[in-house]
C-alpha cells in the first residue's frame, strides 16, 4: 500500500501534511508520534473513515477511492478505539459481523466456521455466548480481534488497540498483533503511544510530528537518541533488551 | 445456547401475533348488535385499518430512528414533525377558512399532509445533516428548538383565528381513529409499500449500522448514505402515520422501547416486527376502552400522553439507575 503526499485539513490547520510513505507488507509496522501529530487522522484516511483534502492512496494497483467499499473490505480490516455498543449483542454475534463483507446477513456453512476458527483461536469459547457489557475491557478487546480475524483481510489497521487496558492485557494485544503478522501473514498498521511496545513488537516504525512524517524505517533506525528526541521533545536513553531498543525517557 | 435465544423470539413474535389478532377479533366484533351486523362491520374495519397502519408507521421509523442515533430514548417526535404537522393544518385553516374544500375534502388534506410533511421535513433535515456533518445530535437539538418555534407561530395563529375555525382545527390536530375514510387508508397503504420497497436495501442494512460508523464502513457499509436514506424513510412514515390519525408519534417511544425489552436481540426484523405489533395491540386495546368504557369521552392520545410519560419517566430512572 503506497500513500503518497496525503494532505488532510480542519479549516486552515492542516493536520496532515504531505505524508508520503510505504507500508511494508506482511510486516508489522506501527505508527508513533505526540499528540496530535496526525498519525490517528492518517490511519484514519487510509482506511476510508475520514474524507482526505489531496494526495494518493494507492492499494493494488488502485486508488482506495475507486475501489468498492465491500471490495475493500474483503482485503482491509481497521479496529477503532471507540466501540460503544449499545445493542445487545453476544460475542459469537458480533464474530459473525465479520462475514458481513462476504455474505450479508445470511451466513453460509463456510462462514460460520470461519467465525469458529476466530472464536478459537482468540480463546474465548466459554465467552462466545455472553452479551458485550458482561464482558471486562480485555475479553471485549479480544472479540472485536475475533471479529477482525473472521473478516478475513490481508492488511489490519488497529487505533490504539492498548488503550485502557492493563499492562497484562496491554501485552497480550501486542502478542495477538504479532501473531496475526506471524502466523496469520498479515500486515498490520497500529497507532501505539507506548514506543516500547511499537520497539518491542514491530518490524517498521512510521514516526509523526506536527502533522508530517518525521522518520520511517526499521525499528533500529527510528528508535535512537536523538531522532526520539526531536520527535517528543524530550530526553531519552536507549537500552538493548532482548536484542531491541528500548527507550527511557525523563 | 444460541439456537435456544433464537427459539424465544420466534415464540414470543408468535405470542405476540396471537394477541394481537385476539385483541383485532375482540374489537371487531364486541358488543354487535346483529341486526346492525354489516353497518358495524363497516364502520370498525376502517378504524382497524388506521390503527395497524398508523402503529407499522410509527413503530418500525421509532426502531429505526433510535437505532441509527444509537439512542433507545428518542422518537422522531424529537425532529418536531408533530408540531409542522399542527402548523400545516393551522394555517391551512387560518388561510382557506374551514369550509374550503382543502380543509373538508379528506383526501386531499391527506395527499396536502404527505406531500408538504414529506418535502418540508426531507429539506429542512436534509440540510441540516449536511450542514452539521451528519451530527444527529445537533440535529435533534435544532429539531426540538423547531418544534417550539412552530408551535408558537400555530398558538399565535389560534389565538388570532375565528371560533368555528378553531373547532374545525381543533378535531384535526387531536390524534384520533374516528371519521377515517377509506380512501385515505388505501392511499397510506400504498405509500408505506412504496417506502418499504423503496428503502428495503438501506433497512436491511440497520444492523451491521447499530455497530457504529466506524465498524459499518469497515464492513463495507456507506454509511453516511446509508443514515441518509434510513431518515429520509423514517420522515416519510411519519408523515403517513401523522397524515393519518394526527400528531401521535410520542406513541412510538413505548411500542419501540416494549418491543426492546422483549426481544433482547440486535436482529431489527424481530425489533420492527415486534413493535408494530405491540403497537397494535396498544392501539386497539386503548381504543377499545375509549369506546366501550368511556364512551368517547376521550380519545386514544390522551391515554398515548399519560402512559407514554409515565413509561418515559420509567425509562429514565431506569437507565439512571444502571
Amino acid at each position: 500500500m503506497k500513500i503518497s503526499h496525503l494532505i488532510k485539513k480542519y479549516g486552515e490547520k492542516s493536520v496532515v501534511n504531505d505524508v508520503t510513505f510505504e507500508i511494508p507488507k506482511g510486516k508489522v509496522t506501527s505508527m508513533i508520534g505526540p499528540n496530535g501529530a496526525g498519525k490517528s487522522t492518517v490511519l484514519n484516511i487510509i482506511t476510508r473513515l475520514t474524507q482526505r483534502d489531496g494526495g494518493q492512496i494507492l492499494f493494488e494497483g488502485k486508488d482506495i477511492k475507486d475501489w468498492q467499499s465491500k471490495e475493500l473490505s474483503k482485503k482491509v480490516a481497521i479496529l477503532t478505539q471507540s466501540n460503544n455498543i449499545q445493542m445487545k449483542l453476544t460475542v459469537k454475534e458480533l464474530v459473525s459481523f465479520g462475514r458481513f463483507p462476504y455474505s450479508g446477513s445470511r451466513l453460509t456453512e463456510q462462514d460460520y466456521k470461519f467465525v469458529e476458527q476466530a472464536i478459537k483461536y482468540m480463546e474465548l469459547e466459554e465467552f462466545q455466548d455472553r452479551f458485550l457489557d458482561q464482558l471486562s475491557g480485555g475479553q471485549r478487546q479480544r472479540a472485536y480481534i475475533a471479529m477482525v480475524i473472521a473478516q478475513d483481510t490481508d492488511y489490519v489497521f488497529l487505533d490504539e488497540p492498548t488503550n485502557n487496558l492493563d499492562i497484562y492485557h496491554a501485552s497480550n494485544m501486542m502478542k495477538i498483533a504479532r501473531k496475526l503478522c506471524d502466523d496469520l501473514g498479515k500486515t498490520v498498521v497500529m497507532v501505539l503511544h507506548e514506543i516500547n511496545y511499537a520497539a518491542f513488537y514491530s518490524d517498521y516504525i512510521c514516526a509523526f510530528k506536527d502533522g508530517k512524517l518525521h522518520t520511517f524505517g526499521t525499528v533500529e533506525e527510528v528508535i535512537q537518541k536523538d531522532i526520539l528526541k526531536s520527535i517528543y521533545n524530550v530526553d531519552f536513553e536507549i537500552m538493548e533488551i532482548q536484542d531491541k531498543p528500548l527507550s527511557i525517557y525523563f | 445456547m444460541h439456537s435456544t435465544k433464537r427459539i424465544n423470539n420466534r415464540a414470543i413474535i408468535v405470542g405476540l401475533l396471537v394477541i394481537m389478532l385476539m385483541a383485532m377479533t375482540c374489537y371487531q366484533f364486541i358488543n354487535v348488535n346483529m341486526k346492525y351486523f354489516d353497518f358495524v362491520m363497516r364502520l370498525r374495519s376502517p378504524k382497524l385499518l388506521a390503527m395497524t397502519v398508523a402503529a407499522i408507521c410509527i413503530g418500525s421509523a421509532s426502531i429505526m430512528f433510535q437505532s441509527v442515533i444509537n439512542n433507545r430514548i428518542v422518537t422522531p417526535c424529537l425532529l418536531g414533525m408533530n408540531s409542522l404537522y399542527i402548523l400545516i393544518h393551522t394555517v391551512v385553516v387560518f388561510v382557506f377558512g374551514s369550509t374550503s374544500t382543502i380543509v373538508n375534502n379528506q383526501n386531499l388534506a391527506f395527499i396536502l399532509d404527505v406531500l408538504l410533511m414529506g418535502i418540508i421535513a426531507t429539506t429542512i433535515y436534509g440540510y441540516l445533516f449536511r450542514k452539521t456533518n451528519y451530527n444527529v445530535l445537533y440535529v435533534l437539538l435544532i429539531g426540538t428548538v423547531l418544534a417550539t418555534f412552530f408551535g408558537s407561530i400555530s398558538s399565535t395563529l389560534m389565538r388570532i383565528m375565528e371560533p368555528n375555525s378553531f373547532a374545525t382545527l381543533q378535531d384535526s390536530i387531536l390524534a384520533s381513529f374516528n371519521n377515517i375514510n377509506t380512501d385515505v387508508l388505501v392511499m397510506a397503504v400504498v405509500l408505506i409499500i412504496g417506502v418499504f420497497a423503496t428503502f428495503w436495501k438501506d433497512i436491511q442494512l440497520l444492523d451491521v449500522i447499530t455497530l457504529g460508523r466506524s465498524q459499518a464502513i469497515n464492513l463495507g457499509v456507506d454509511y453516511d448514505k446509508t443514515i441518509q436514506r434510513i431518515l429520509m424513510s423514517v420522515t416519510l412514515l411519519i408523515a403517513i402515520a401523522t397524515a393519518v390519525v394526527g400528531p401521535i408519534s410520542f406513541l412510538g417511544l413505548i411500542i419501540a422501547n416494549i418491543s426492546r425489552q422483549l426481544f433482547s436481540t440486535y436482529k431489527h426484523t424481530y425489533l420492527i416486527a415486534g413493535s408494530a405489533m405491540v403497537g397494535v395491540i396498544i392501539l386497539v386495546g386503548c381504543q377499545l376502552i375509549v369506546e366501550h368504557v368511556l364512551t368517547y369521552n376521550a380519545t386514544v392520545s390522551v391515554f398515548i400522553n399519560i402512559f407514554g410519560g409515565i413509561y418515559f419517566l420509567y425509562l429514565i430512572l431506569k437507565t439512571q439507575g444502571a
